[in-house]
């Protein structure tokens, strides 16, 4: 039979060498080349406007690009006079923080966006309250936490809260997202209901966690710097543009900005690429 | 006798209403039987097919299997669907071993048993393939594989073949076969293709429009493979197709 002889020929010859795979691979490189050099140009227009604006303007709030990337450098190297710190200390410290936040965050809305999605009983308990709490804003309670639990717990409370609700959404909506059809396929095969939850379920809401990690982490950094604007105790990238703003050193103040730029996105380019590798891994493409 | 179904009657409850979409269907399927079910779209097919299978529960009626009365999905019965609806996260291998994964077959007659069939459908050197890395034909082969390894006695096929183009068609209704002869199974197969059923079957049973019940039941007592282009597969297929239109009324 065709089918058999084609059958034993290995996979990979059948699905990876074709002619036109050559060509492709050119065909990619010079693509990265371009969003290379597009990228570099928009860049580069975007600084001179800077420059062009600071010049113009001629502001304290506005200072030029080569200042700023001066004490950006600056930063790094030599610890600030007043707190003693680096950049790569608040940096750290901000980054402990959003960590914490986020793992806190995970460990409970991952098994109980699962249960949710999965069990009506569950959700009905569960649904008033989420959607309670679900419209404030994570920073609304910032003041709150940070009084009641300190400077040092009440950041990551903050954090946690940014994140928990939009990764228990996804998941919850991931589980939604199921096709029947692959839970009759299930129980055709003899699944009850554990084994649906454990072998259906749960893999195939994988690619909605992955979805909502990089979601999360992104809003992550968003209440990282509120928390730290409100009174964190031991530094943080926040409350170095706090303070700078407040002694009038606006280069140093942009020179934050531009870590918390670096640092957000680093984040989401991070969690997308480990997000690609367990898609691929799970073979989902 | 192994397959039997009594009196079955379905109806879909709705907003005012309902919706009866099986009345009086009785049929036997003796052992090793090869049956395709044909009728007009939305006369019923997947419903009845839902209800052997135990996805679904009947209104009224009776059907057993070997005795013994259906409650639920078991592993007596394997289900083939038309949108394949293999796992998308489980390899070509692990796809297959899903039902003795959740009977606790042990680990190593799981692999034996997977390499059997996958030798049997033909799928030597896919076996950690993803889906999405196969073709619909050889999808359908796992989705076939994957419901014999939980050793059914009847294999449960609602237009396996549907989502395929012609040729690889052909080509999948002459592998069942064969598969069929090997394992010497039940098959009940739906399908709306005419000259697919008599390709295949021993009994065709055609159904009427809703609310539905058997009309006729064709026997064909021919050997196969059976040749497409003879004179009594050609007279049976026209006087079929003349019994399907004559039962769709004009719209
Ligand atoms: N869950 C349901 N609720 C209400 N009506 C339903 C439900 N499932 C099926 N029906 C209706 O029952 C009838 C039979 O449906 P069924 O899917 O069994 O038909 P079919 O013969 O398989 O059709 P096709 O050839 O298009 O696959 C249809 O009119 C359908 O709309
Ligand atoms: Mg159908």
């Amino acid at each position: 039979m065709a089918m058999i002889t084609i059958g034993t020929i290995k996979r990979g010859l059948i699905t990876f060498i074709r002619p036109s795979d050559v060509s492709l691979k050119t065909d990619r490189r010079i693509q990265f080349v371009k969003t290379i050099i597009i990228t570099i140009f928009s860049l580069s227009v975007f600084i001179g406007v800077w420059w062009g604006l600071s010049l113009l303007i001629d502001t304290p709030f506005l200072p030029p690009p080569d200042i700023v990337f001066e004490a950006l450098l600056d930063s790094f190297i030599r610890p600030d006079i007043t707190t003693g710190r680096t950049m790569w200390d608040n940096v750290v410290t901000s980054s402990i923080r959003v960590a914490w936040g986020f793992a806190l965050a995970f460990v409970l809305a991952v098994p109980l966006g699962l249960v949710m999605g999965f069990s009506k009983t569950v959700e009905s308990f569960s649904k008033p309250v989420v959607e309670v709490f679900r419209p404030i804003a994570p920073i609304a309670w910032a003041p709150l936490l940070l009084i009641a639990m300190g400077g040092k717990v009440g950041p990551i409370i903050v954090i946690f809260i940014g994140v928990f609700f939009p990764l228990l959404s996804n998941i919850i909506f991931g589980v939604r997202s199921i096709q029947p059809i692959l839970m009759d396929a299930a129980r055709t095969l003899g699944a009850k209901r554990g084994d649906m939850f454990i072998k259906v379920i749960i893999p195939s809401t994988v690619p909605y966690i992955m979805t909502g990690i990089r979601i999360g982490l992104g809003i992550g950094w968003m209440c990282v710097v509120a928390a730290e604007f409100l009174g964190a105790v031991g530094g943080g990238v926040g409350q170095y543009v706090q303070f700078k703003t407040e002694v009038n050193r606006f280069d140093q103040v942009f020179a934050g900005l531009i870590v918390f730029s670096i640092l957000g996105l680093s984040t989401t380019e991070l969690s997308g690429w480990v997000e690609r590798r367990v898609m691929k891994r799970m073979g989902l493409k | 006798m192994m397959l039997s179904i009594e009196k079955l009657r379905k109806a879909f409850p709705l907003e005012e209403g309902e919706l009866v979409a099986i009345e009086d269907f009785t049929l036997d399927v003796k052992k090793g039987e090869f049956i395709c079910i044909l009728g007009p779209s939305g006369c019923g097919k997947t419903t009845i097919l839902r209800i052997i299978a135990g996805l679904d529960t009947q209104t009224s009626g009776k059907i057993s299997l070997d005795g013994k009365i259906i409650k639920g999905p078991g592993s007596d019965r394997g289900m083939v669907f038309q949108e394949f609806a293999l796992f998308p996260w489980r390899s070509v291998r692990k796809n297959i071993e899903f039902g003795m994964e959740l009977r606790k077959v042990p680990v190593k007659t799981r692999h034996e048993t997977s390499q059997k069939l996958i030798e049997l459908v033909g799928l030597e050197g896919f076996e950690d393939a993803h889906p999405h890395e196969l073709s619909g034909g050889m999808k359908q082969r796992v989705g076939i594989a994957r419901a014999l390894a939980n050793e059914p006695d009847i294999l449960l096929m609602d237009e396996p073949f549907g989502a395929l183009d012609a040729q690889t068609r052909n080509m999948m209704q002459k592998e069942l076969l064969r598969i069929w002869e090997e394992t010497k199974k039940t098959v009940v197969f739906i399908t709306h293709s005419v000259d697919e059923a008599v390709f295949l079957a021993d009994r065709i049973v055609v159904m009427g429009e809703r609310p539905s019940s058997i009309t006729e039941i064709y026997d064909i007592p021919w050997e196969r493979p059976r040749e497409r282009a003879s004179m009594e597969f050609a007279n049976l297929r026209k006087e079929i197709l003349a019994k399907l239109e004559m039962m769709v009324r004009p719209e």
